[in-house]
């Protein structure tokens, strides 16, 4: 086939709270779970038209969990975080553009607090 | 840093979307940028050329708008139930499912994305597919509530497009085509249907409409051209009684058409190895990671 489809190849916890996902590109990418509930894509975390985010850090509890990932279909995965929340469908593109390694982020911003922590 | 735990995820919840048809290897997606380019009819063919060949195969007509399939195919009768499941009907050697058994086709049903959703998500999960090597899916034509629910209830091997030589079809096809590589749907190729005019009585061969229009889309997107099928009555009168022209009149060349581009089909599964399972890579990542 001409077109490379973009997916993962395998995934792993890298350490307690960071997950790692080995894509068919050959990247190794970086991904705390804190910083993908974060950045949900849904459209009540992010502005539809502007992309900006709605939430506030304050709203997401420093210690979030991953309670369950889905597949769907072949294009995205579906988080279910400790929060409660699982609207957003993380798609591989999204994901491949957001990896947190220190390739793609060589200087990691600030990670937003907050004060609620469960 | 996040506490997390990837621990807490083991406990068990419903059957995952992708295990709505854990013995399938293989779903395709047959679309088209509009109507009457014979998209049924391809997929019909298609699903029996096969079927010849020996593998195992299903059709599922979720062409919810013009469900001709048990047509096509003659299906001598509608489905049973099973233990509250769906038995679907059989010929030609491919087990069928249409929404033409369940909607009277006197009454026009005004379809409205959910119901369009769930209908679609009884297809798979209420209908004893039993082990399949493919599922041959006869789209809607365009780009809709189907396409999407689909896209987005189990993983798709791939698509095929099926349009005419003409221009005009090649914008849809385009759109079409964008839209499942947005879902990460491999394009497996472009069918250029009723492309030329084989001479019944001297088997002279004339080009109907402006000719080669699928393969230079499928030039300009970057993906397999599957081949051509040339129009000839026969196709619709096949289609007419039930029997596709790959069963009715088998040394025709119509028929070897539709068996080459079946092979060719069936090969770019097997050149990977016939283990291209998209649902298992990802599941089974998916259930380490909640054991880990
Ligand atoms: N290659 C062909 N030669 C002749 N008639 C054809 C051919 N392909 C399709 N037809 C006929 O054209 C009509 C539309 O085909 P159909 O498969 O129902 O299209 P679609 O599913 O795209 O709406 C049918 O009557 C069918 O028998
Ligand atoms: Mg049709
Ligand atoms: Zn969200
Ligand atoms: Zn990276
Ligand atoms: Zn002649």
């Amino acid at each position: 086939m001409t077109t490379t489809v973009l997916e993962p190849k395998d995934m792993n916890w890298l350490e307690k709270g960071v997950l790692g996902i080995d894509w068919s590109d050959g990247h190794k990418g970086v991904y705390p779970v804190r910083y993908l509930r974060l950045h949900c894509p849904c459209a009540a975390c992010t502005d539809e038209w502007t992309g900006e985010l709605r939430l506030k850090a304050d709203d997401i509890p420093m210690f979030v969990a991953v309670n369950d990932i889905e597949p769907v279909g072949r294009y995205a995965l579906k988080f279910t975080f400790s929060d409660g929340h699982d609207t957003g469908l993380f798609s591989y593109t999204f994901l491949r553009r957001y990896c947190q390694c220190d390739t793609c982020v060589p200087v990691k911003p600030q990670e937003p607090k907050s004060r609620r922590l469960l | 840093m996040a506490d997390t735990s990837a621990g807490q995820t083991a406990q068990a919840g419903g059957p995952s979307k992708q295990d709505l048809i854990p013995d399938v290897k293989h779903v395709i997606a047959v679309s088209s940028g509009k109507g009457g380019v014979g998209k049924s009819t391809v997929a019909a063919n298609l699903a029996v050329a096969l079927a010849l060949s020996g593998a195992r195969v299903g059709l599922m007509d979720a062409d919810i708008y013009g469900p001709n399939i048990p047509m096509m195919m003659g299906v001598p009768k509608a489905p049973e139930q099973q233990d509250g499941k769906i038995k679907p009907a059989e010929s030609h050697g491919v087990k069928i499912i249409s929404m033409g058994f369940f909607v009277p086709e006197e009454t026009a049903v005004v379809w409205r994305g959910p119901m369009i959703h769930t209908a679609i998500q009884q297809f798979f999960r209420d209908v004893l597919w039993g082990e399949l090597d493919y599922l041959l899916l006869d789209l809607p034509p365009g780009t809709g509530d189907a396409q999407l629910t689909i896209s987005q209830l189990v993983p798709l091997s791939g698509a095929i497009t099926v349009t005419t030589p003409q221009e005009v079809a090649l914008h849809d096809v385009r759109k079409g085509m964008m839209m499942f590589q947005k879902v990460n749907v491999p394009l497996l190729g472009i069918i250029e249907n009723m492309s030329y005019f084989v001479c019944g009585h001297c088997g002279e061969r004339t080009e109907i409409f402006s000719t080669g229009g699928g393969e230079r889309a499928a030039e300009k997107l970057g993906i397999p051209f599957l081949g051509r099928i040339p129009i000839d009555p026969a196709i619709r009168v096949g289609g007419d009684t039930g029997r596709p022209i790959v069963v009715a009149n088998t040394a025709s060349p119509q028929a070897a058409a539709f068996r080459e581009i079946a092979a060719k089909l069936a090969a770019q599964f097997t050149e990977k190895g016939g283990g291209d399972q998209p649902s298992s890579p990802i599941e089974s990542m998916l259930k380490k990671l909640k054991r880990s």
